[in-house]
């Protein structure tokens, strides 16, 4: 990955940069002792937990969602990442600037308008 | 078909970090780039 990404003027996909703190990555003990603290179903729950805390956020206060994604790779410029796509650019642009206001489980939200329109053919170079 | 809603309040939104509580978070991000926070969370 280059690391330039081109960013949009007008989307209807907006990124909201390392969102996700996976339990699994975010206490790490050097003898992996983190790794037994936390298991699987827990995990899964704390993830569903997330995923519908912020999908229901975002359709009540910014406009319907066609889909939402929370990207699971450890790059550090990827890890935690969440992508909404809105059914409209205005309401993406509206949720951009207001989340940028706003805070999310003790840190600042870095949201930002993302060119991904389709999640299948997303791919970082 | 009934539009789902929040079931509880939420864990996240909203929740600024400990001691932070009297600046907004545009400027907690000003002074995490002017380097007066540590920004290890900064992308």
């Amino acid at each position: 990955c280059s690391r330039i990404h081109n960013k949009p003027t007008f989307s209807q996909t907006i990124v909201l940069q390392n969102l996700y703190i996976n339990p699994q990555n975010s206490a790490k003990s050097a003898d992996g002792s983190h790794l037994a603290n936390v298991s699987d179903e827990e995990m899964q729950e704390h993830y569903d937990n997330f995923f519908e805390d912020v999908f229901v956020e975002a359709e009540d206060k910014y406009g319907e969602v066609e889909e939402m994604n929370v990207c699971d790779n450890l790059g550090d410029h990827l890890v935690g990442n969440v992508y909404i796509k809105f059914r409209t650019e205005d309401m993406a642009a509206q949720a951009v600037q207001d989340l940028n206001n706003r805070w999310f489980g003790g840190r600042p939200i870095y949201a930002e308008l993302s060119p991904v329109t389709d999640f299948r053919e997303a791919c970082c170079r | 078909f009934k539009k789902s809603r929040r079931r509880k309040p939420s864990l996240y939104w909203d929740v600024p970090p400990p001691g932070f509580e009297h600046i907004t978070p545009m400027q907690y991000k000003a002074m995490q780039a002017a380097g007066q926070i540590p920004a290890t969370l900064v992308p």
